[in-house]
């Protein structure tokens, strides 16, 4: 209290001193009103830190073991008809439940990792220009928030490889939060779900690859697809190519309205390797692909800003 | 990438409908964005000739008859000053859009006018600005009489009625062949089952061999590389001008630069332009006489360098850039006059009294090219194609095409070649069972061997083995996968028949079961998910008290609102109350479940930071009683039990990161067996006015796999027949948890609730009852 007194004092003191500016010479009152503004944001400075301890240190203590207060009433949670779950969390469940009904562990992926696992083990070169496909955020320690689900394919492969010994496959899918360093509007974020899925085998190929996830979509979307694929470039499969469904008609799609839905191919051989998997012996596929616009596309949600708006207007609707 | 349908049908026999033809291309080697059609852009704009022209006294202006190819005469006035008798023109008729204008809201329409008040002009005469072919404003267009006649439809000339295809260049990341037209006609061969003709498209050929200076380039040299691994091949030719090598006429090189999105510029420029466009191959022209002048000697040297620290060079879009020691620059004796792959250099612009110039056509090191142009900012047509890595085995046939293009105006004096690091051909050897077991195909030898013939492979098959030699542009080609996606992707991935493999058995993720029961737990008691960012701002930590330094800072964040990396989760859920009570929504609760990190906890096992499931939990009402805290502690305790974990409160003490936005009179750490499950409590008065938020406000934040490891599911009571039940009424001034301890190890059977804490007033000590029951 008294230092705040004391502040206070300073202040109007120092309020004073701006009555003498009309006694400095011209070529001065500059200088002199810079000094005496600099002092007065200092003083305001403190009596705010002084307010602010004051304001925290005037606090009632309560029993905090106690189940209320006295002389209140018992608390109680708030009504069920308020609450509400997230759709993408929801929606990341259904599809993870979904892969393992089909034989899939859901391992999940982690939101910071490192040049290794986000490029290196995936089979990108040194300095490759694929890398800057991926605008990338980094820290001051060079730690990478992942562009990509894929940042978790040789920790999987290797976190199962010994199932390979025994005789069986490696069926793996990973959802997580994923960024990117890119110009936020309604249909990008640079926050946003992926999920990945990792199969290996010694006998998998293309056509089971395509089977699972035709398979997949129809559960998710529960119709019948038309699907197609295209070329792409992913240095870590090798053939690359692009995943497609015709936009069911359920949700407003026309024939021949095909949407991308994820990138997938055959895992490349030096991606093996490097999880200490023999690539003679075993091969396998992977994908990987976004959950927000699969969201979008079941919920016929226009603007992809919402979900991470935290505006219960928008998240009660679910 | 722009890709011209039309040009590419000069180089494959396309007998498909264009829409299958773009799906096709789509489905089998790249991805299509978009298809410009450009089949009505030059609608009514005809060939004509001006048969009278006659200048209109006192304006720029000239009274012009013209020939139409019907048959009377139009009067069109024109404001060129190049319309002249005689010549072929381009008009544009009345009630035709002005080509330049298509793309616009609002496309101009060219009519009829009264110009000067008297003149009537009908349509117009068009300059390169109008009909889109580049920024030439300078006069109209003439066309050579030797390609049109007056009546011809423009469009019908040079093949204007046109689909562009907008390629995303990403998808062709691995593949800089692609990135001219004969290597993407090659690929469209390809997949439509075609033999690619490859020979008929060395056009230079004859040239060069006719051309003594040209027979024997490889022999000597004035070009060095100094530095290994920058430059696998720079081959340059000297030419002198012998005659006028100017542009008079509207050509076919100009439509095709228009459509493929570049400007047409000035002669030698365009050539070599069009040449990138056509091989894939960039090449740049400088004046050979700056070049030698530049070094101070008087003999042409060129060498190929890394840049030194503290040197600069004057680009020719008259920026000066601070060269690096990544850059690589192309030196007359040892002063840069060009950045390598990037931009020429001032000192070197070819002018119009250049009389000699150099044609330089290499190949550069991709990854230091791609430092260069993020380093400078420079984003050509041409780097984008080095940063592709440009194979290095056409470079000198380029140049020769270059010289025999430009043979008009230039003759050859002198040509050299410095192959550095010749490309080795690569053969890779391989089964048919490998190719089908891995696609899941069942394609036959004959059928795997035309497949990669048709795109110049060349294939040995023995018992079912293939030999497969690249050739020299397929620098992607490496291994077995690589031949494999060869056979996939040219036969058509959609050719392969979807089969679920067999079923397997699975484990349970135990954290995603739990995380899913708390979330089902939490919104039946009336709390709303909320994901948010996991970028925060400096600010935001600051609000809530805690320390900057201890959260992982993003160099390249997209704004300061999302330059670290949260600590926790309550704060973003502060963040979001004061939003919502804002919009207002007067008593809600919010709560996320998400990974954080921090950096005191460190590394883990696999040297990457540790990570932390945390949930976070914000209750606030604007209009609610009671204390914050006991509602805060209700939920939590209630929420906990769901688990089967019964928590006790203690003082805060514990200096954690997630403790710091509580006050500590009234918070409490969430303890459970011996560990530390979590903070409960109210916030300080400060971090309560810094969110701007209502006063009844208060949170939770729990480590979630510390619940993971405390929860059990076995019921610790259930026996639901009540036997007997009492209700003890204790007045004391101990503390609440006290109390019940001692009832509990008094009734160690029975099920203890709080029914109500009383104070009188003026009273000391309270009267805390209790129900008990027992089963």
């Amino acid at each position: 209290m008294e230092e705040l007194e004391k502040l206070k004092k300073e202040l109007k003191d120092l309020n004073a001193e701006y009555a003498k500016i009309k006694d400095v010479p011209a070529e001065k009152r500059g200088e002199f009103g810079r000094e005496l503004n600099a002092k007065k944001m200092a003083i305001l400075d403190k009596i705010s830190k002084v307010e602010e301890v004051l304001m925290d240190t005037e606090v009632e203590a309560i029993d905090i073991t106690a189940p209320c207060g006295v002389n209140e009433k018992m608390p109680d949670v708030y009504s069920v008809f308020d609450g509400s779950l997230h759709p993408l969390t929801s929606e990341l469940n259904r599809v993870s439940e979904i892969y393992r009904a089909m034989g899939f562990d859901v391992v999940e992926s982690r939101q910071l990792d490192d040049e290794y696992h986000m490029f290196d083990s995936l089979n990108f070169a040194k300095e490759h220009p694929a890398r800057d496909g991926y605008d990338t955020f980094r820290t001051e320690e060079g730690f990478i928030p992942p562009a990509h689900t894929s940042t978790m394919q040789n920790r999987v492969l290797k976190m199962y490889r010994n199932k390979l010994l025994q005789g069986e496959d490696i069926a793996v899918v990973v959802p997580g939060r994923v960024y990117r360093n890119e110009d936020v509007d309604a249909t990008h974020e640079h926050t946003f779900y992926q999920c990945e899925g990792v199969y290996v085998s010694k006998d998998c190929t293309m056509g089971n690859m395509l089977g699972i996830l035709r398979e997949f979509f129809e559960t998710y979307y529960g119709q019948n697809l038309n699907i197609r694929t295209q070329p792409g470039y992913f240095p870590f499969t090798e053939p690359s190519l692009e995943f497609l469904i015709e936009k069911p008609k359920s949700l407003g799609g026309k024939k021949g309205d095909f949407l991308e839905m994820l990138g997938c191919g055959m895992i490349h051989p030096n991606v093996l390797k490097m999880a200490g998997i023999d690539p003679e012996v075993y091969h396998g596929f992977a994908w990987g692909g976004g959950i927000d616009r699969l969201v979008m596309l079941r919920y016929g949600l226009m603007d992809v800003r919402n979900f991470e708006s935290g505006n219960l207007n928008f998240l009660k609707e679910f | 990438m722009k890709i011209s349908l039309n040009w590419l049908k000069k180089f494959v026999d396309i007998k498909i409908p264009d829409d299958e033809l773009v799906r096709l291309i789509g489905a089998r080697l790249v991805e299509v964005e978009g298809v410009i059609d450009e089949t009505h852009k030059y609608d009514k704009i005809y060939v004509v000739r001006v048969v009278k022209a006659e200048k209109i006294p006192d304006t720029h202006l000239t009274l012009c008859q013209i020939d139409c190819g019907a048959d009377e005469l139009v009067q069109v006035v024109c404001g060129a000053p190049n319309v002249r008798e005689g010549m072929l023109a381009a008009w544009i008729a009345p009630g035709a859009i002005v080509p330049a204008s298509v793309n616009e809201d609002a496309p101009f329409v060219i009519g009829k006018r009264k110009m000067l008040g008297k003149y009537d002009s009908n349509g117009m005469l068009a300059g390169a600005d109008e009909l889109d072919f580049g920024d030439d404003h300078s006069g109209i267009v003439e066309i050579d009489p030797n390609m049109a006649k007056p009546g011809d439809l423009l469009a019908n000339v040079f093949e204007l009625n046109d689909l562009i295809l907008e390629i995303e260049n990403k998808s062709l990341t691995h593949r800089p062949d692609c990135f001219g037209m004969i290597g993407f006609a090659r690929e469209v061969a390809g997949i439509l089952g075609i033999a690619y003709d490859n020979e008929s498209f060395k056009q230079g050929k004859k040239y060069a061999s006719a051309n003594k200076a040209l027979s024997n380039v490889a022999t000597k040299s004035v070009i060095k590389i100094l530095d290994d691994g920058i430059c696998d091949r720079y081959s340059a030719i000297l030419m002198e001008k012998h005659g006028e090598f100017k542009k008079k006429y509207l050509t076919f090189i100009d439509t095709i630069l228009a459509k493929s999105g570049m400007r047409p510029v000035e002669p030698i420029v365009d050539i070599t332009n069009y040449l990138m466009l056509l091989t894939g191959q960039p090449l740049h022209a400088f004046d050979y006489d700056k070049f030698v002048a530049v070094s101070g000697s008087s003999d042409l040297e060129i060498n190929v360098r890394l840049a030194k620290k503290g040197e600069k060079l004057m680009l020719l879009d008259d920026r000066e850039v601070d060269l690096n020691e990544n850059d690589i620059v192309i030196c007359s004796g040892d002063v840069p006059v060009a950045l390598a792959g990037a931009m020429g250099g001032k000192s070197t612009e070819v002018d119009e009294n250049t009389r000699k110039i150099i044609i330089e056509s290499a190949t550069f090191s991709l990854y230091n090219l791609r430092k260069t142009q993020m380093e400078h900012g420079i984003f050509s047509e041409a780097i984008t194609r080095f940063t592709k890595g440009q194979p290095a085995y056409q470079t000198l046939d380029v140049a020769e095409d270059c010289a025999e293009m430009l043979s008009s105006g230039f003759k050859v004096i002198d040509a050299w070649d410095n192959y550095k690091n010749p490309s080795k051909e690569v053969t890779v050897v391989l089964s048919g069972d490998e190719i089908n077991s891995l696609l899941g195909t069942n394609y036959s030898d004959s059928m795997i061997k035309k497949t990669l013939e048709n795109v110049n492979f060349k294939v040995e098959v023995k018992n079912g083995n293939f030999k497969v030699t690249s050739p020299a542009w397929r620098t992607d080609i490496h291994i077995k996968e690589d031949i494999i996606e060869e056979v996939g992707r040219l036969n058509g991935y959609d050719n392969i028949i979807p089969v679920l493999p067999k079923h397997q058995t699975v484990g349970v993720n135990q954290m995603l079961v739990l995380k899913n029961t708390l979330r089902k737990n939490l919104s039946k008691f009336g709390a709303n998910e909320l994901l948010t960012y996991s970028f925060v701002s400096g600010k935001l930590l600051e609000k809530a008290g805690l320390d900057v330094n201890n959260s992982y800072k993003i160099v390249n964040s997209i704004s300061p609102e999302l330059q670290y990396i949260r600590q926790s989760i309550v704060p973003s859920l502060l963040d979001k109350a004061y939003v919502n009570q804002k919009i207002p929504f007067d008593k809600f609760a919010l709560f996320e479940i998400n990974k954080v990190y921090q950096k005191e906890w460190g590394m883990d096992n696999e040297n990457v930071p540790v990570e932390k499931m945390h949930l976070g939990f914000v209750l606030a009402e604007r209009k609610g009683e009671g204390v914050a805290y006991y509602k805060a502690k209700f939920f939590v305790e209630k929420l906990l039990k769901e688990y089967n974990i019964v928590a006790r409160f203690l003082p805060l003490k514990s200096d954690i990161a997630e403790a710091k936005p509580y006050e500590p009179k009234r918070a409490a750490e969430i303890w459970a067996e011996d560990k530390l499950v979590g903070v409960v409590g109210e916030f300080k008065n400060s971090v309560r006015r810094n969110f701007k938020l209502a006063e009844l406000l208060a949170g939770f934040e729990l480590d979630v796999e510390m619940v993971l490891a405390l929860k059990t599911d076995k019921k610790i009571k259930n026996n639901f027949e009540v036997k007997d039940k009492q209700d003890v009424t204790i007045t004391t001034s101990e503390p609440y948890a006290k109390v019940y301890e001692e009832v509990a190890v008094k009734y160690p059977d029975a099920v203890i609730t709080p029914v109500s804490i009383y104070q009188a007033e003026n009273s000391s000590t309270k009267n805390i009852t209790l129900h008990l029951e027992f089963h």
